[in-house]
């Protein structure tokens, strides 16, 4: 995001403490995530620490602290796939993308998520990647599975 | 009825009680010395409610009520440790204890090991566990006591994070968190630096700041306030992480900074282990910075203490008897012409040292020559200093203010006690204005933030002053377009000193080595002409004010009067029954550097300035010099822990210093010493038994000196008639940039020294935050140049060649490089620009 972008997104609040939380959806939804910078530059608009403002951001799960790749695949951590495996394809991604969850592959192709339930139990374990849902996934399927977004 | 205004009856464990209104159950059980446990609440801090301890059982409530923040009410009946409440209350605890998993606490020897300092391990060593730096000294512990606990019944669920340590002076084990959220009310509440908060949520949450970062890279000063009320041992001091439980608390005066916080030193045996702040002190009330906080123990009780005498044989140190270097130093005096006797004494001496330091020149030696190293620190503009000091607003005045104005100050790493004090100033709506051309710690809170470009302070300020006289604005210097401030920042900042009520300048360390230091100083005073502003500089120095009343500086006798007035001098010699020698003499402490040779240097806490510049020296401080460095006799002093006296701080209070444990081994108070050699060298006038005869004697002379014995500690400003004559006056040139040099260069020198040695010499964790040796550069300019952090570069210009490590940092300012010198090193012009190429060896 360019510093026009930020301040053409500021020039909408007056700068107080309760405008946190929208700035940090407004910003979000522009960049698909909360950088370093973004932090720092509402911290100089709000006149409120980095540290309280990570501090707010990270109470809530929506927001993300690093660069989305350009395919997001979300492993569900919920009761049921949790039970079923979930844990399982969560690794199996880390270990092939050499990533942690929250972090983006290398290459830019991907990134990964935990998320609770997505409210397909019956489908458990569940791998959503951009907006398809794959249900009853296996480790051993996985790598076939994201073929298709190379 | 008037007694049913302002208190409520109630009644606490079946007794009545009459306690004032809108206290806490929980104050008022602590008032009347009832026990209730608690492990979040904080006197220093607002009630949080997060721990459950405190739950108490009040007639008419359902539930069970939190002590810490329900406030009593009339009529209140209510019940501390009933069976029911001692079971909740344990459940709590053990719901604690299934993540706080602690051997300290469940231990099945856990009694036999407290009187026996047995071992569980099958090996017969008494050494006991030490499980954890905290024991003894815990909170948790004590509530775990309390309740009976023994064993841990839910499941363990210990959080294995890793234990941080990458920081300087306390570590971080985040294991031992119970989350009772002391720690970041402390950081947000009291020292607003804001570097912790709780993160993410759930079971997940930790403290601490942004993005995993390193409190050094989070704006943290180090101030050590979040170590002093964990009620755990997660956060732990790494200097005493192991010296467990202190015997005895002794207050004093911190010795770092003009500030002069009054402080609780920690003793055990005869070792000062650290140093706690005073609460509710008129000065820091409950603050220290990080010098006063972590820096205490190590500097004074460092191996490396010069503890006996020692005399030099052709570069050989041989350590002898006190008898011996008496004599030794009595001898080489006696043969010293009054010119060619030079004494420089710390300004981190006590008055009563400094005193007898200046009587020692003046009527041992007959001499004026008897400097402090302030002069070089405060260079070209050391007069002026002393003329703005004279006109010294207090900390009450600044409390009072509804705008300040910051000069070159940045709070973070040295008087951050007076940054929590413009904290609070601005959260109460005091504006404040900063005048720093480089990025540092008040911008946050600044209103307006004025950032000249260097070497354009001068002009700005004197813009400023035009701006600020009302009416003839328009007859103002025209500022250079390169100045960096805009016409409008200006204005805008003159606009709000002018329709100030109080204002008061607060005057930092920032710009005080720059040539033109003088300049900027007396701009500075005239803007304090209009009276409803103040200004109040800060000296680095602690006992900068003392130096002056007690007359260490061939240009004043005590009481700060000139020492070219005849009447002074004569009305001086009467009350030491003596002949004080004209003041013919024009030496200075800087004409060292330029190579003047005297007979004997004797350097009172000082380190010497350069090798050999007189034929016999005599060094009298708390560690050796360098072995570099040439010393004839070395003489151990005792340091502030170690001595009874007083210092006089910035804004005049005179404070005590007290003696916590004794002198290590041969060591003696510098005033013992200067007193040993002049009764040898036969002198009258030394035979003094104790601090209280030197003090008695200063209070005849010194009238500001009176009440010594028991310091009102009211501030005031300077009341001196003389003037600092000898230093040398700026020099104003301003630096141009060209093709050949494209950088501006400023330096700055240490600031955090004791008695001549830099903190980072013997403090561990002051190396990291008082890099030396190193020159910092804008990223852009870093790129550019194809340089990064670490590398060594040669920066040169016509007048300088310096050897550096680079630091990148985004807030030097593009095109400036900054250089914080090693001690003794200077950069020449100050600022002024130079080239820099890379080291490629
Ligand atoms: S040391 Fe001081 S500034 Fe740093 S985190 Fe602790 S309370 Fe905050
Ligand atoms: S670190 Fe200490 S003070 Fe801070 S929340 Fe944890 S236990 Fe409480
Ligand atoms: S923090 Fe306290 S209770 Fe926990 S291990 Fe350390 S001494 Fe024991
Ligand atoms: S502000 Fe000064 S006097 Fe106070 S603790 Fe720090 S160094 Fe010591
Ligand atoms: S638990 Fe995974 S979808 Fe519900
Ligand atoms: S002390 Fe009252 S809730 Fe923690």
């Amino acid at each position: 995001m360019k510093e026009t972008d930020y301040d053409k997104i500021f020039s909408r609040f007056k700068g107080v403490e309760s405008d946190i939380i929208p700035m940090l959806l407004r910003i979000q939804e522009k960049e698909g995530y909360i950088s370093e910078e973004a932090v720092m530059r509402m911290s100089r608009f709000l006149r409120i620490s980095e540290n309280q403002i990570y501090g707010v951001a990270s109470f809530y799960s929506r927001y993300r602290f690093n660069k989305p790749g350009r395919n997001s695949i979300k492993v569900c951590m919920g009761t049921a796939c949790h039970v079923h495996g979930g844990k399982f394809s969560c690794e199996a991604f880390e270990w092939q993308f050499g990533v942690k969850i929250g972090e983006r592959s290398d290459d830019g192709k991907f990134d990964l998520q935990q998320v609770n339930c997505m409210g397909c139990c019956t489908l458990a374990p569940v791998v959503q990647i951009n907006e398809d849902i794959y249900g009853h996934t296996l480790v051993t399927g996985l790598k076939e599975m994201l073929r298709k977004y190379e | 009825m008037s007694k049913g205004k302002s208190s409520v009856s109630i009644i606490i464990d079946n007794k009545p009680f009459q306690v004032p209104k809108g206290i806490t159950i929980l104050e008022a059980a602590e008032q009347n010395d009832i026990y209730i446990p608690t492990l979040c609440a904080h006197k220093e801090l607002t009630p949080f409610g997060g721990c459950r301890m405190c739950i108490v059982e009040v007639e008419g409530f359902r539930n069970f009520p939190t002590a810490c923040t329900t406030p009593v009410s009339e009529g209140m009946i209510i019940r501390t440790h009933t069976a029911q409440i001692q079971a909740m209350r344990s459940d709590i605890l053990q719901l604690l204890m299934s993540e706080h998993t602690s051997s300290c606490l469940v231990c099945a020897e856990n009694e036999e090991c407290k009187r026996y300092s047995g071992t569980i391990r099958k090996s017969g060593i008494t050494t006991g566990c030490r499980y954890c730096s905290n024991d003894d000294q815990c909170e948790m512990q004590e509530v775990a006591e309390y309740l009976g606990a023994k064993e841990i019944v839910y499941p363990i669920s210990y959080r294995n994070v890793r234990v941080e340590k990458e920081d300087p002076f306390y570590d971080r084990d985040y294991n031992l968190c119970i989350l009772c959220g002391r720690c970041v009310r402390m950081c947000q509440e009291i020292r607003t630096a804001n570097v912790l908060a709780f993160k993410h949520s759930g079971r997940k949450t930790v403290v601490g700041p942004a993005f995993g970062r390193t409190h050094m890279d989070s704006g943290c000063e180090f101030c050590g306030a979040c170590v002093s009320v964990c009620p755990t041992g997660t956060l732990s001091e790494k200097a005493r992480k192991w010296e467990g439980k202190p015997d005895r608390e002794v207050v004093t005066t911190c010795s770092f900074c003009g500030v002069g916080c009054q402080m609780r030193l920690l003793v055990k045996g005869d070792h000062v282990i650290g140093s706690l702040p005073v609460i509710g002190d008129m000065v820091n009330d409950g603050q220290l910075c990080v010098r006063g906080r972590f820096c205490v123990n190590e500097m004074v009780n460092n191996y490396q203490r010069l503890v006996r005498p020692f005399k030099t044989y052709t570069d050989i140190r041989v350590e002898i008897l006190w008898d011996e270097a008496i004599t030794t130093a009595a001898e080489q005096l006696k043969n010293c012409p009054p010119d060619q006797f030079g004494m420089v004494a710390s300004p981190n001496c006590s008055n009563e040292s400094l005193y007898v330091a200046q009587k020692f020149a003046r009527q041992a030696m007959n001499s004026h020559n008897i400097d402090t190293t302030a002069r070089s620190y405060y260079g070209s503009g050391f007069n002026e200093f002393l003329s703005l000091m004279k006109k010294s607003v207090s900390l009450d005045d600044v409390r009072k203010a509804d705008t300040i104005v910051c000069i070159g100050l940045d709070t973070r790493f040295g008087r951050s006690v007076i940054g929590v004090e413009l904290r609070k100033a601005a959260a109460r709506g005091t504006r404040i204005v900063t005048f720093n051309s480089r990025d540092h710690n008040l911008t946050l809170i600044a209103e307006k933030w004025l950032q000249p470009t260097i070497g354009h302070e001068a002009e700005v300020l004197e813009k400023l002053v035009a701006l600020t006289k009302s009416g003839k604005a328009a007859a103002a210097p025209k500022l250079p377009a390169d100045a960096g401030v805009s016409a409008d920042d200006l204005a805008c900042a003159a606009e709000l000193l002018k329709a100030s009520k109080s204002c008061v300048v607060m005057i930092g360390s920032d710009f005080l080595q720059y040539e033109n230091s003088d300049h900027i100083l007396t701009t500075i005073e005239q803007l304090a002409k209009n009276p409803a502003i103040g200004v109040m500089p800060l000296p680095a120095q602690n006992n900068l004010n003392g130096t002056f009343m007690m007359g260490a500086y061939p240009e004043l006798l005590p009481n700060g009067c000139a020492s070219s007035s005849k009447a002074s001098r004569d009305k001086l010699g009467t009350a030491w029954k003596a002949k004080l020698p004209s003041a013919k003499g024009q030496w200075c402490e800087s004409m060292l550097q330029q190579g003047s040779k005297l007979k004997v240097l004797y350097l009172v806490g000082e380190t010497p300035h350069g090798d050999k510049v007189a034929d016999f020296t005599i060094f009298q401080n708390i560690y050796p010099p360098d072995k570099a460095i040439h010393a004839d006799l070395m003489l151990p002093a005792a340091a502030f822990t170690e001595e009874d006296g007083t210092f006089i701080n910035g804004e005049g209070r005179l404070q005590k210093i007290r003696k916590a444990v004794e002198p290590p081994a041969d060591t003696m108070p510098d005033w013992k010493i200067l007193c040993l050699i002049a009764q040898e060298m036969g002198i009258k006038g030394f035979d003094y038994k104790s601090v209280k005869d030197i003090q008695k004697e200063i209070a005849s002379i010194v009238p500001a000196f009176k009440g010594y014995d028991k310091p009102s500690r009211a501030p005031g400003p300077i009341k001196c008639d003389g003037t600092l004559t000898l230093s040398a006056p700026g020099v104003e040139n301003m630096p141009k940039r060209s093709k050949k040099y494209p950088f501006l260069l400023t330096g700055s020198v240490v600031a955090h020294s004791y008695r001549g040695f830099p903190l980072s010499l013997y403090v561990n964790g002051a190396k990291t935050i008082f890099p030396e040796g190193v020159i910092e550069i804008n990223d852009e300019d870093a790129r550019k140049a194809k340089i990064k952090s670490g590398d060594d570069v040669i920066v040169e210009s016509g007048t300088l060649k310096g050897h550096w490590r680079v630091s990148v940092i985004a807030r030097q300012p593009r095109g400036t490089v900054h250089v914080r010198l090693r001690l003794g090193e200077t950069v020449s012009h100050n600022p002024h620009a130079v080239s820099m190429r890379k080291n490629d060896v």
